[in-house]
């Protein structure tokens, strides 16, 4: 690993909070390590702004090592940068070019209200976990952990469902802002564990109410989310969300 | 009502009447191509069809009110997501490139199905309507040797095609099918499918135009 | 002030039952007139609230993140241990007891750990009615895998993120109470100040980190569960937001602070590479099992890997530990690493890494077997640092992973402060000296799931329940102060970059209050800290104002405490002079160099008391060992 220095230029969105208007700003920064991470990248740019009195860009992230979800922004296009299964955090500047121009823009979305600069808020997505992302289980109520065998293909797949990191990139990536592939996520894990099977029906329904209610669009099928996610969660959930929600639909009270 | 509400109020309720409708549609598409593909067979072929096919009056008309039913639903859905999902993103972005799971059929399908629109209005206008008593065949013939008619058939069939492409698999999906094990076949099949479909119905007005043979 | 860890009589497996038996109760119609603020909402966090809310309290939950989901239990990866006995191999509540506590180094409560023993299978069994999707066999059992520091299998895991999937399910309970109304949760706020009034906590101030307003909120009992403090060494594997903040507020109100110099120290993370640098990646402990570890022979030997012959690489875990070898515990290996880069044998650009060698492992097993066992691992770490494992040795070097020391609490998880409970990482209570892998997740989801549901009633019945208000002098001292704090952050202007402090205070207490320390360097440390913080106050920059989201006065914060905090460390780590658990005490080794633990004189637990200005003083808490036999490690 034998690190290079790049330069670039970066044009990110400036916007100093919800109500403000917003635009891109443009800065050249020298000598870029390209074993730096792209959000180290950005530490670099923070500092170099805040040693010139300017305000440092306000971006989100935390654990830095891909699993929390909180970082996240739109480079030349693409939610995550350019590298597949790779979070923000986790992409690194070799997959960059010196003389490279970066635009960072936040992930987009009516339902993703934008906070400052590159972090918006994704509280949507808490209240359509809310809205029936749980097994209605208290403490203190559960059988032995063994007492129910699940199939260890079904276990797997809820598995591969329940990876979601709650990011927002499929919003991001998706043309119409749809959030199908996070609520799929839940619905989906939820659907293949005998757990989730008491409230499978009212689940369908009240999180896909709770989703279309806090403004995301429409699913059509794009497959942009499957494929701008960082933990590459198959549209094969949405899929299993339909059929939940055509089985709860038709249904009777 | 819950139920009328559950499918018309709702993101996936609406994707299941945009694939059933669709699905419907494309029926109609498969025996409408089918009956069509009788004008490869000559003009007496054709007209027998077109006349056997008259002959259902009744049957015909309640076939037609369903797929006018179909299409009604079918648009009207199709706009209204349209203009919904343009909504979702008030504030476009600067730069916008695809992860890698649109297809040219996907990006386009509001303007193909508009343009699809176009081509079923100007051939309801222009055959179905069209107040004309001589055999079909022959108004067929001259519509298709006239190249701006043939050419703006190719055009609405070209869209027609890029809109199957990805309908024919999208439709699936939203019904809830998606599984490894056949998931290749949809996908493929979807391409195939619409590469034939358009392919034949084109394949008329582009005789028509170039073949002087076309339905005598 | 004398400590009192309210340990219940009676033999040590009937304890807690006892005790649940003879804490006081409160009436389900009565519980919903309490409302308890709950402060931080990782799996501790978020355990509680929901729980307690299940139980019908009336719940405030705050978390700095934007949702309770991001918090950094998240990134755990190994699993959870329990005593199911699944496996039949011999595992028993007690084996995992005697297990945590030797781990520990006898520096762990008994009648805590044994507590926490029993309630892991609870923890399994109510995360599997959550739906978490632990692994399963093909039969459809739970499965179980190996971890150190045991000879049994008794970790659960979900794939490497079992840590997500634990946090996922306590977040999907809280959620369900928050839709119910039994939950406020209170997101993106950042605790400022803990309220006490007439010795009891009522309440804490925040911060609105997106309007940078300051808020009050008032309770009749207050949780923390804020995670520890390993950032602040700057470079560890905790999340960027990791903070000492609201626990070191707690201690400058009154609650003690113990162990704080117990710190883990991960042997195998991928290694600095510049000085940009922002954070550090664990990678899984179960590479040892294969790789070998080496250094070149020869100090400031350069050459690349394959060029140095065989005669010339130093294994010198399996030279010192001939029976252990590269499977000596985490501190060791550690420790080791440290010892031989410091002698100028360190590879990589930094000079900060040693080699773990995959290829003799390669020769014997194939190259097929290793990928299959470590394929993911390989790719994680072909991610960040561009080189292939399979190809050329790994480099890794240790890093700052978890703090077994904070807030000091009873048996009930009660602080020296009555109103105010910690969980989880925050509190000191269970790991002893060195933290056994896969018990984090166990403690944390014990402490919120079962033990201070079952504790906290037991406080409120005693004390007289009082109108909640905000109003008080307290309350309005404390935001003051608070605001205080925030205008003299905002009012620094100087040409610093509050990183570089962090960054530098970091580098300090890696060299002199790591993993091994000494009198010395210890003494140079606490001459050094308070310079630092004075150029601090007086040199850093904070852009923006105390009226917007702003990042960078949320770091400053962070900073300044840690800053404060790093001394009460490093006073701590003067004050025990024995070598325990994860860290090495010069003055207190054997003749082979090998950590000598001094029970005659440090089988205590250390618990600070604010002094202000004063140096804080040190209570010590006696620790008996009745139903273990304390015995030494050697891995000879």
């Amino acid at each position: 690993m034998s690190a290079e220095k790049i330069n670039l230029t970066l044009k990110v969105w400036r916007q100093k909070n919800s109500e403000a208007a917003g635009a891109l700003a443009t800065y050249t920064l020298r000598d870029i390590s390209t074993d730096m991470s792209f959000l180290e990248m950005l530490d670099v740019l923070n500092e170099q702004l805040l040693l010139t009195g300017e305000e440092p860009v306000a971006f989100d992230h935390d654990c830095r090592e891909g699993i929390c979800g909180m970082c996240g922004a739109v480079v030349n296009g693409r939610p995550h940068g350019p590298e597949r299964e790779t979070t923000l955090c986790q992409l690194h500047m070799r997959h960059f070019k010196s003389g490279d121009t970066l635009v960072i823009e936040p992930f987009r979305a009516r339902a993703f209200r934008v906070v400052r600069d590159l972090v918006v808020d994704r509280t949507a997505f808490d209240a359509i976990i809310q809205a029936g992302g749980y097994v209605s289980v208290n403490v203190g109520g559960a059988p032995d952990a063994n007492a129910l065998p699940i199939s260890q293909k079904n276990a797997e797949q809820a598995m591969d469902a329940a990876a979601c990191i709650g990011c927002g990139a499929c919003v991001a990536a998706c043309p119409n802002a749809a959030a199908m592939l996070f609520v799929s996520g839940k619905v989906s894990q939820l659907a293949l564990l005998p757990q989730g099977h008491p409230e499978r029906r009212e689940r369908a329904l009240n999180m896909v109410k709770a989703m279309d209610g806090q403004g995301f669009g429409n699913c059509t099928n794009e497959r942009e989310c499957e494929a701008a996610c960082p933990k590459a969660i198959s549209i094969r959930h949405i899929a299993r969300l339909n059929r939940e929600y055509l089985k709860a639909a038709l249904s009777g009270d | 009502m819950h139920v009328v509400r559950r499918f018309c109020g709702t993101s996936v309720g609406r994707k299941y009447i945009m694939a059933a409708s669709g699905l419907g549609l494309a029926l109609f598409l498969v025996v409408h191509l089918l009956g069509n593909s009788t004008i490869f067979f000559g003009a007496t072929t054709f007209n027998s069809y077109a006349a056997h096919l008259h002959s259902l009056a009744a049957l015909l008309r309640l076939a037609e009110i369903g797929l006018l039913l179909f299409f009604l639903v079918h648009i009207a859905f199709g706009v209204t997501l349209f203009v919904d999902n343009r909504q979702a993103r008030p504030q476009p972005y600067a730069v916008s490139t695809s992860s890698g799971g649109r297809t040219p059929g996907s990006r386009t399908m509001f303007y193909s199905g508009l343009v699809i629109l176009a081509l079923l209005l100007f051939h309801l206008i222009t055959v179905h309507f069209a107040d004309d008593h001589g055999a079909i065949s022959l108004l067929i013939r001259r519509h298709f040797a006239n190249p701006w008619i043939a050419g703006f058939y190719i055009f609405g069939l070209a869209g027609l095609g890029l809109h199957l492409s990805h309908g024919l698999w999208s439709l699936w999906q939203s019904l809830g099918i998606n599984h490894p094990l056949y998931n290749n076949l949809l996908g493929r099949g979807a391409l195939l499918a619409a590469l034939l479909i358009a392919g034949l119905f084109m394949a008329m007005p582009l005789l028509g135009l170039f073949w002087d043979g076309f339905l005598r | 002030m004398k400590l009192d860890a309210n340990i219940p009589p009676g033999p040590l497996a009937e304890k807690w039952q006892q005790h649940c038996f003879s804490s006081r109760l409160i009436t389900p119609a009565n519980k919903r007139k309490y409302t308890i603020i709950v402060v931080g909402s990782g799996l501790a966090g978020a355990s509680a609230a929901a729980s307690l809310a299940e139980l019908g309290y009336k719940v405030n939950c705050f978390t700095m993140h934007d949702s309770p989901r991001r918090a950094h239990s998240i990134a755990a990866q190994g699993g959870i241990n329990a005593a199911k006995n699944y496996q039949n191999d011999g595992d028993s509540v007690y084996r995992l007891f005697y297990d945590t506590i030797k781990g520990g180094d006898f520096r762990a409560r008994e009648a805590n750990v044994y507590r926490l023993a029993q309630l892991s299978n609870n923890i399994i069994d109510q995360c599997v009615a959550q739906g978490v999707p632990f692994a399963r066999e093909y039969g459809g059992q739970l499965a179980n895998r190996s971890f150190g520091g045991a000879q049994v299998s008794r970790t659960f895991y979900a794939r490497g993120q079992t840590g997500q999937q634990l946090l996922l399910g306590a977040y999907s309970s809280l959620a369900r109470q928050i839709k119910r109304g039994r939950v406020t949760m209170l997101a993106r706020r950042e605790m400022l100040d803990l309220v006490v009034e007439e010795g009891r906590a009522t309440g804490i101030v925040v911060r609105n980190l997106i309007t940078g307003e300051l808020e009050s909120h008032a309770g009749h009992a207050v949780v923390l569960a804020t995670g520890g403090y390993g950032n602040v060494f700057y470079l560890s594997t905790n999340a960027m937001g990791s903070n000492v903040t609201a626990a070191f507020r707690a201690y400058k109100r009154g609650a003690c602070f113990a162990n704080p110099c117990f710190v883990q120290i991960h042997p195998t993370c991928i290694p600095v590479h510049g000085d940009y640098q922002s954070k550090l990646t664990l990678m899984s402990e179960s590479l040892r099992n294969d790789g070998r570890v080496w250094v070149p022979a020869t100090p400031g030997d350069k050459r690349p890997p394959h060029q140095i012959p065989e005669a010339e690489r130093h294994y010198y875990l399996e030279e010192k530990y001939p029976s252990f070898g590269n499977l000596v515990p985490r501190d060791v290996a550690s420790r080791n690493a440290k010892e031989q880069c410091d002698r100028g044998k360190g590879v990589g650009a930094t000079g900060l890494a040693v080699y773990l060698d995959f290829s003799e492992a390669i020769r014997r097993d194939g190259s097929e077997t290793i990928t299959r066992k470590y394929g993911n691992l390989f790719q994680m770490y072909e991610k960040i640092t561009a080189s292939d494992p399979m190809a050329t040795p790994m480099m890794i070097y240790p890093a700052v992973h978890y703090t077994m020391g904070g807030l000091w609490v009873d048996y009930n998880l009660m602080s020296t402060i009555p109103g105010l409970f910690v969980l989880g990482e925050a509190n000191f209570s269970d790991h002893g000296a060195n933290r056994l892998g896969a018990s984090a997740l166990m403690q944390g989801l014990a402490d919120g799931y079962f033990v201070v549901p079952a504790t906290i009633a037991h406080y409120l019945a005693q004390c007289p329940r009082q109108p909640l208000s905000t109003a008080s002098d307290a309350f309005v001292a404390a935001q003051r102060e608070a605001e205080g704090f925030i205008r003299r952050l905002v009012a620094l202007k100087g040409r610093r970059s509050v990183d570089d402090f962090h960054k530098e205070l970091g580098r300090l207490l890696w060299d002199h209050c790591g993993m091994a320390r000494n009198q010395q360097g210890l003494e140079k440390a606490l001459a050094r800290i308070p310079e630092i913080r004075a150029e601090f106050w007086e040199n850093a920059l904070v852009s923006g104002s105390g009226a917007e989201f702003n990042q960078t006065l949320e770091k400053a914060g962070r900073v300044a405490d840690y800053l404060e905090f790093a001394e009460l460390m490093v006073h701590d780590a003067l004050a025990r002079r024995e070598s325990c658990g994860c860290h090495l005490r010069e003055e207190s080794q054997t003749a082979e160099h090998e950590a000598l633990r001094d029970d005659a004189r440090y089988s205590h637990v250390a618990a600070w008391q604010y002094q202000g200005e004063a140096e804080p003083l040190l209570h010590k808490e006696p620790l008996a060992f009745a139903d273990v036999e304390v015995s030494s490690r050697s891995y000879k």
